[in-house]
């Protein structure tokens, strides 16, 4: 079953405070192939293990009927770090 | 050896050991899923590519239960198939493209291959033992060795194959990903010669793949994490201390 793309977002938003995210569908063809850019200030302090595993955890039965899922964290400070580097 | 040319695949030794038998035989392998559509139609067009065929060795492979052959192909859709003469790579079509499938089979297929040896011996059993297995050891050794290897330098990467043979995209990609980083003073450990530190250190570090990278002594994380960390910043921290 395709997974809803409202959904995700909405049990994300549930677990974290957002300050900015993006869902995109890397499938080419069939499969369901998702990417996350998650940018959370719940992540400070955070590793980006422990991070990884936070959201493993949220998206836990999403992630199940996936094939393929990958994520970015990032705090807000970091993020704006990212966007400055690829400016 | 079975009189059916179409083998539903269930490990990757029984892959690897179809695969050997004859070095000059074409084979099809279909990469598939159960919850993918396309698939379906897909599954049945292979069907009857291995009924028209029977010299083609049809295999397969249900790409999420068995992903370390689906890794190894780097299959991260499916359908995907691949059309290879003994191991070498003749073809690959990612997608549900019938036409092309068909296509290439026909190609590749046609020509009835013309052994360059014959043999009546069975390939030699895959050697996977680790030097372990000869003596007893204990979980508690078990975990100790581990550990061991974990801190035999300050990184470490737990993977398929090695630096210069990855047997894995995604170990490859974690490979290129530290050298570009310019992190090139790293052990390497190849999981897949030796199934007991394979599965122990995926309860060890309550992670289920590889690759695992290990900096001073602790699991820092697989492909994706790493990847995550250049991006934040978090990796080259940890190397400098």
């Amino acid at each position: 079953m395709p997974i809803n793309l409202v959904d995700l977002e909405a049990a994300i938003r549930d677990a974290v405070p957002v300050a900015h995210l993006e869902v995109e569908d890397q499938s080419s063809g069939c499969g369901e192939n998702y990417a996350i850019i998650l940018v959370s200030e719940a992540f400070e302090g955070k590793n980006t293990l422990a991070r990884h595993r936070f959201v493993n955890e949220v998206l836990k039965a999403e992630i199940a009927q996936m094939h393929a899922f990958s994520q970015k964290t990032f705090t807000p400070k970091q993020y704006e770090a990212y966007l400055a580097k690829q400016a | 050896m079975s009189n059916s040319n179409f083998h539903e695949i269930t490990s990757p030794e029984q892959f690897q050991s179809l695969l050997s038998q004859d070095l000059s035989r074409v084979s099809l392998i279909n990469f598939w899923a159960p919850w993918a559509g396309p698939c379906k139609k897909m599954n049945e067009i292979v069907l009857e590519l291995a009924k028209k065929y029977p010299q083609l060795l049809v295999l397969q492979v249900e790409a999420e239960t068995q992903e370390d052959i689906a890794g190894s192909f780097e299959v991260d859709s499916v359908p995907a198939f691949i059309i290879l003469r003994g191991h070498t790579l003749l073809s690959r079509i990612p997608g549900a493209d019938a036409a092309a499938l068909t296509q290439a089979i026909e190609t590749h297929a046609r020509i009835p291959p013309t052994p360059l040896s014959k043999t009546s011996q069975s390939p030699a059993p895959a050697s996977n033992y680790s030097i372990a297995d000869d003596k007893q050891e204990t979980p508690a050794q078990l975990e100790q060795r581990m550990r061991d290897l974990m801190n035999q330098q300050k990184i470490v990467l737990f993977m398929k194959g090695d630096r210069v043979t990855p047997r894995c995209g995604f170990s490859r990609k974690i490979v290129a990903l530290l050298e570009s980083q310019n992190v090139t003073d790293f052990a390497t450990f190849d999981i897949l010669k030796d199934e007991k530190v394979r599965q122990g250190l995926k309860t060890l570090n309550n992670w289920p793949t590889f690759p695992q990278l290990i900096i001073d002594g602790e699991f820092v994380g697989g492909l994706d994490v790493v990847k995550d960390m250049v991006d934040n910043g978090e990796l080259a921290g940890l190397i400098a201390q």
